[in-house]
C-alpha cells in the first residue's frame, strides 16, 4: 500500500510529498485504482447502469470510513506489529490452509458451537455471495448483453466471457444469486436472533446497538432486496421503483456503519492468519524459556515484542529478582504472585499446581 | 452504590468453591477463570485464590492487536470479544498475573470478566457468592475503608494493592491477619 515513504521522504520531490499522509495517499490510489477498473470494465464509461450510481457514491464513502478504521486501528504498535511481521511471512506454506480454516469454512467457530457455525456461514457467505455480485454490477466490472435472441453475453472487465442460453441454468443462477444470497441471510439472522432471545448466557451480555442492530441491518437489506423480485414477478412491477430507493438506502446505510461496529470483524478477520503465522514461524525459530520452571513457553520475538509494546504504553514489569514478567511462564507467574503476596517463595517449589479445573 | 471484588487471602480454605462457581456463571461455559494456589504445599495447607485484579491500566488490553479486550464502564476488563479475537495470545505474554487462558480449538481467548452480567447489576461476582470464608468478599468502598481502619497497623503495612502489585487495580487484595500475627477461626 504505501512502500518507499521513508527512503524517498527526504528527497522533497518524491511524489509521495503530493499527499497530507499515508492515509490521504492510501485512499487516493483506491478510488483511482476502482476508477481505472471501471474505465476498463465499463469499455471506456459506455456501459454504466446508472440505476445504481448511488451505491458507487455509498461504496467511496465506505472506502473512506473503512480506511480511516483500519489506519487508526493499524496504528497501535501491537496491531502495527503483527500486521508487519504477519504480512512478511504471508508466503509461508500453512498460509493457504490456516486461511481457508479461518475465513471459509470457520472452523474455529464450529468449536464454539454447531448452531452458531451453521449461522454464521449462512451469514457470512451469504453477504460475501451478494458483494461478489453487487459490487462487480455497480462498477460494470460485469454486465450482460443479448447480441443474438435468447442467448445472454457476460462481459467480465469488458471481455466477453461466455454466452448462455436465456433460459438455462447459468442465466438462472446468475438473475437469483441475490435472491439465494437473500435468503441464506435471512435464515441465518433469524438463526442468530432466536439464539440471542433464547440463549440466557447471550442476553446477559449482549446490547441493542451493539448486537442486534447490525442483525436488524442485514435482515432490512435482504427483505428489501427480495421484495423486489417479489414486486417484479408477482405485481408485474407495482411499487418496485420505490422499493428500489428504500433497497439502495438499506445497503448504503449498511455499508458506510460497517467498519465502525461489529460487522468491522469481516475486513479485520484476515489478521487472524497473520497471528498464526507470526506464532508458527517465530515458534519454530526459537522457543523462550521461562525464567523459572525452563519450560519453553512461547517464542522468543512474541515475548520481546510485547515487552517492546509494554514499554511504550510506560508498563516495566522488571523485577528485582533480574526477570520481565512476561518471561516466566504462566503458571510460575501466578505463583510469583501469590509469593508476593505471601513472603514464601511460592515459584520455587518444584511442585506442579494443585487441581485448578474444580472437578474435585 | 459501586461495590469492588476484595480479598482477604489468608482466609482462604481452599475448598475451591470458587473454581466450581466460576464455572456456573452465564458465559463462562462450563470453564472456570480464576485459580487457588498452595503457598508452601510440602510444610502447611495455606492456599490463596488467584484471579484477574482488573487493573485500572491493563496490560492485556494494550497489548492486544485486535482491541478484542475491552473495558466496562464499572472498570472490569472483559474477557475477549469473540467476533475480534484473533488467538495471537499477547494478553498471555503480557498479563503481569498469568491470568488469561487460551482455547487453542476455538482460537479465543477467555478471561475473567467480574461476571459482568451479574456485577454490572451490583450483583456479587459468582465466586464471591460462594466463598463460605470471606476471602473472596464484594464490598463498597466505604466497606474496604473501614478495613483498613480495623486492621491499622500502625507500621503503614496495610497490604492491599499497590505496593505488593504492578499497578493500580480495581480488585482490593489483602493480608491482615498475617500481619498482625492473628489466627483466624473459620
Amino acid at each position: 500500500m504505501q512502500t518507499n515513504m521513508s527512503s524517498q521522504a527526504k528527497s522533497g520531490r518524491s511524489i509521495n510529498d503530493a499527499f497530507a499522509s499515508h492515509f490521504a495517499k492510501s485512499v487516493f490510489l483506491t478510488i483511482v485504482g476502482l476508477a481505472v477498473l471501471t474505465f476498463i470494465g465499463t469499455r471506456m464509461f459506455t456501459h454504466i447502469d446508472l440505476n445504481l450510481y448511488g451505491y458507487m457514491v455509498g461504496t467511496i464513502v465506505f472506502i473512506g470510513g473503512f480506511f480511516y478504521r483500519f489506519i487508526a486501528w493499524g496504528e497501535r504498535p501491537p496491531t502495527k506489529n503483527i500486521i508487519k511481521k504477519g504480512l512478511k511471512l504471508l508466503f509461508r506454506r500453512n498460509t493457504a490452509k490456516t486461511a481457508f480454516n479461518h475465513l471459509a469454512i470457520f472452523d474455529f467457530i464450529r468449536n464454539r458451537g454447531v448452531y452458531r457455525w451453521i449461522q454464521h456461514i449462512l451469514i457470512g457467505w451469504g453477504c460475501v455471495l451478494a458483494c461478489l455480485v453487487t459490487f462487480p454490477l455497480v462498477f460494470g466490472w460485469m454486465y450482460f448483453t443479448m447480441e443474438e435472441n435468447g442467448y445472454y453475453t457476460i462481459v467480465l472487465f469488458g471481455m466477453n466471457v461466455m454466452k448462455v442460453n436465456a433460459e438455462g441454468v447459468i442465466a438462472f443462477f446468475s438473475y437469483n444469486a441475490l435472491n439465494i444470497a437473500a435468503v441464506m441471510v435471512i435464515a441465518g439472522v433469524c438463526m442468530a436472533l432466536y439464539r440471542r432471545l433464547k440463549n440466557m448466557q447471550a442476553r446477559a451480555e449482549q446490547t441493542f446497538i451493539y448486537d442486534f442492530l447490525p442483525l436488524y441491518m442485514l435482515l432490512f437489506v435482504s427483505i428489501t432486496g427480495l421484495l423486489l423480485t417479489f414486486m417484479n414477478i408477482v405485481m408485474h412491477g407495482h411499487g418496485q421503483p420505490i422499493m428500489s430507493l428504500i433497497h439502495q438506502f438499506s445497503v448504503i446505510v449498511t455499508l458506510i456503519y460497517l467498519p465502525f461496529g461489529k460487522l468491522a470483524h469481516i475486513p479485520f478477520r484476515p489478521m487472524s492468519v497473520l497471528a498464526r503465522n507470526y506464532r508458527e514461524h517465530y515458534g519454530e525459530q526459537s522457543m523462550k524459556e521461562c525464567k523459572v520452571c525452563g519450560d519453553k513457553f512461547v517464542s522468543i520475538e512474541q515475548s520481546n515484542d510485547v515487552i517492546q509494546v509494554l514499554g511504550i504504553n510506560d508498563i516495566e514489569f522488571e523485577m528485582k529478582e533480574g526477570f520481565h514478567l512476561a518471561e516466566l511462564c504462566l503458571p510460575c507467574r501466578r505463583k510469583y504472585r501469590i509469593s508476593r503476596f505471601s513472603g514464601f517463595p511460592t515459584h520455587q517449589i518444584k511442585v506442579k499446581e494443585a487441581n485448578q479445573n474444580a472437578k474435585g | 452504590m459501586k461495590k469492588r471484588l476484595y480479598l482477604e487471602l489468608e482466609n482462604c480454605i481452599g475448598c475451591r468453591s470458587c473454581l466450581a462457581a466460576c464455572t456456573q456463571c452465564g458465559g463462562h461455559e462450563q470453564r472456570n477463570r480464576n485459580y487457588v494456589y498452595d503457598v508452601n504445599p510440602f510444610v502447611n495447607r495455606q492456599t490463596m485464590p488467584l484471579m484477574c485484579l482488573h487493573c485500572v491500566n491493563p496490560a492485556c488490553a494494550r497489548s492486544c492487536p485486535a482491541q478484542a479486550i475491552q473495558i466496562h464502564e464499572t472498570g472490569a476488563v472483559l474477557s475477549a470479544l469473540v467476533e475480534k479475537c484473533i488467538g495471537c495470545q499477547n494478553c498471555t505474554i503480557a498479563c503481569p498475573y498469568g491470568i488469561p487462558k487460551f482455547d487453542t480449538e476455538q482460537n479465543l481467548m477467555y478471561k475473567c470478566d467480574m461476571c459482568i452480567d451479574r456485577s454490572k447489576d451490583g450483583i456479587p461476582p459468582m465466586c464471591a457468592s460462594v466463598c463460605p470464608s470471606n476471602t473472596i468478599q464484594w464490598l463498597s468502598d466505604e466497606e474496604i475503608e473501614a478495613k483498613q481502619r480495623q486492621f491499622n497497623l500502625n507500621n503503614g503495612k496495610w497490604v492491599t494493592s499497590m505496593p505488593y502489585l504492578e499497578g493500580e487495580t480495581n480488585v482490593k487484595v489483602n493480608l491482615p491477619g498475617i500481619l498482625q500475627g492473628v489466627t483466624k477461626l473459620f
